[in-house]
């Protein structure tokens, strides 16, 4: 009975559930060299992590705080191209492309924020789409940084500039930098800058009544959303090691919302499942069909359904399943219990 | 130099809040006209008026929702000085120790009732946005005071036993405690309630009455309030300030504001004899 406690005290503490959760992501790489799984699942399953870090900023932003935003293609191009150039171009070690890929975007979040504070909804998704297509246009022309058409590739980190990764090795960075910002994620959404951010979102004038600066906690949440997206994109450009302006358009923003909106708004999992449906499910499932598998986008009109049912039947997002799994086992196991008595 | 001296009015020093010559202007609709009133220490202050007097206006020139067009809001803070609301930004009111609730009670439907009257401490929270996001010591035991703040005010208001519950899902009378229950989280020294009854039944009505009454003793706080429900007013307010049409009709004790052929006036329509 006592153990029982302990453990169940254990599954409780959501820190504990994060490092597990990622213990077993990065438990991928051996899978795949024993032969259990196909290689080509770190390259899925690691784009995965990258898009739910994306995500997670999204969801500060749309899902706290109710603010939209269409740019987020733009600031992971940025991160990516900033971090590859800062590595590559200038020398310097990957710890300095990381920071300078994620700061120089949030400075750029920081202005779209104090845009943000006149306009709203549909308008607000209009301007960041501009920001972001303006951010792709430059990365096709601004060719002695960006390589233009052709593209920018890029290394594995080197970690403390004497650690040189591999993918699998790069795979297991990934996850503990994404078990870092589910932390991270967990702490502001549950103190009080989410209180905040929710408030702001349920009403802009009780927020204000209860002393929320509008103009501070806008800004903040811009600057977080574009830090997650520019973080994402600099691990994307030293995971896939190549760059290309094609990739930063609206098409992925719309996948990483579609993410959100699937996996479910507020929920840090939830992102993760979403990102999972959205992005991997896709390649590792889908494509093997025959005949439906060789159809060009198939995977946006999968998620197009997706999002569809999930607004019509889930409107908590599809992390909701799992809850309603949970509470279907209790009750047969609690009428096993019951008849066994 | 005795101009300036006149313009520094201080409050009397049983006052809280006196409100001077407040003018509100939409365009040409003159909503408030040279409002004049003020409310002392642990007062409970009622503010009537027919459809339209402009009461929820005047609400939101003191809560700064709205800048004035003229005329000065002076408030006691809770730091102890007197200062004009009007110079300060809407989002400040509450750090003076001027807090209100809504008419159409505003809490987030998603989060529970704890964290809405969490949302009512959000000033009060010291440590930086850094160790909060790392959740340092010092962040976590600012947090559970917190927490423990709120849960003595939700039992206070007799709704700690659903305070995980979802606000979304309550029914309008719970909302209402919860709404009152945040405004008790920054220690204010003056609670605006913008019609406490309305949607209340005549038992949950009864109820609000002895609420507000523990919430001014306890919390030892005065309490502004517009109101329909006249029964409500009549029955817990120390004084009754009545408007119409944005402008003053009458001050006085409830009984008083019942006699005063203006006020009848006002409510009833003019005599005809």
């Amino acid at each position: 009975m006592k153990q029982d406690s302990s453990l169940t005290k254990i599954s409780k503490s959501p820190y504990l559930r994060f490092v597990l959760f990622g213990l077993i992501l990065s438990m991928l790489p051996a899978l795949t060299s024993g032969g259990i799984l196909k290689t080509s699942w770190i390259g899925i399953i690691g784009g995965t992590i990258i898009y739910s870090i994306a995500a997670l900023g999204l969801n500060l932003l749309l899902g706290y705080s109710g603010l939209i935003s269409l740019g987020t293609a733009g600031f992971m191009g940025l991160g990516a191209y900033i971090s590859a150039y800062v590595t590559g171009n200038m020398g310097l070690p990957w710890e300095v492309g990381i920071l300078a890929a994620v700061i120089i975007p949030v400075i750029l979040g920081v202005l779209i924020g104090l845009a943000s504070l006149r306009m709203e909804g549909l308008y607000l998704g209009i301007v960041t789409l501009c920001v972001s297509e303006v951010l792709r246009k430059t990365f096709d022309e601004l060719e002695p940084i960006t390589g233009g058409f052709s593209g920018k590739s890029a290394e594995y980190p080197t970690l403390l500039g004497t650690l040189k990764l591999n993918q699998s090795t790069t795979f297991i960075l990934l996850c503990v930098v994404f078990v870092l910002m589910m932390i991270l994620t967990y702490h502001l959404a549950n103190g009080q800058l989410g209180r905040a951010l929710n408030a702001m979102r349920g009403s802009n004038v009780a927020a204000q009544a209860m002393g929320v600066s509008l103009l501070k906690y806008r800004l903040i949440a811009f600057a977080l959303a574009t830090g997650y997206a520019s973080l994402a994109g600099a691990l994307y450009a030293h995971f896939i090691k190549f760059v290309y302006p094609s990739t930063w358009t609206l098409p992925l923003s719309l996948v990483i919302l579609a993410i959100i909106v699937i996996g479910g708004l507020r929920s840090i999992y939830g992102t993760f499942v979403g990102a999972l449906i959205v992005y991997a499910l896709p390649d590792l499932v889908l494509k093997r069909i025959p005949i439906i598998g060789d159809i060009n986008g198939l995977s946006y009109v999968f998620s197009g359904i997706l999002i569809i049912l999930v607004v019509l039947f889930y409107p908590g997002g599809s992390v909701k399943v799992f809850d309603d799994i949970k509470r279907l086992l209790k009750k047969l196991f609690k009428r096993r219990v019951k008849e066994n008595v | 130099m005795s101009e300036q001296i006149v313009l520094l009015v201080q409050l009397n020093e049983n006052e809280i809040l006196r409100v001077e010559n407040l003018s509100m202007h939409f365009g040409g609709l003159k909503a408030v006209e040279q409002l004049t009133f003020s409310i002392n220490e642990h007062e409970i202050f009622g503010l009537i008026g027919p459809n339209g007097a402009g009461k929820t206006t005047v609400f939101n020139c003191i809560t700064q929702f709205y800048k004035p067009s003229q005329g000065r809001v002076l408030f006691r803070t809770k730091q102890g000085q007197t200062e004009d609301l009007v110079s300060q930004k809407v989002h400040n009111i509450i750090r003076k120790g001027l807090v209100r609730t809504f008419q159409n009670v505003e809490l987030v439907s998603e989060l529970s009732l704890m964290d809405n009257v969490l949302v009512g401490g959000h000033i009060d929270f010291k440590s930086s946005g850094f160790s909060q996001a790392l959740r340092l010591p010092k962040a976590r035991r600012e947090e559970k005071a917190m927490r423990e703040k709120a849960e003595r005010i939700l039992a206070f208001m007799g709704i700690d036993h659903l305070k995980d519950a979802m606000a979304g899902g309550q029914p309008y009378g719970i909302r209402k405690k919860v709404e009152m229950a945040r405004t008790l989280m920054c220690d204010p020294k003056l609670i605006i309630l913008d019609e406490p009854a309305a949607g209340l039944n005549d038992v949950e009505t009864q109820q609000l009455a002895e609420t507000i009454r523990e919430v001014r003793d306890s919390y030892n706080c005065a309490i502004l309030l517009v109101e329909h429900d006249m029964r409500l007013v009549m029955e817990i307010c120390d004084r009754v300030c009545a408007i119409s049409f944005g402008k003053f009709l009458a001050c006085d004790t409830p009984e008083n504001i019942q006699k005063n052929s203006l006020v009848q006036e006002a409510y009833l329509g003019e005599k005809e004899d």
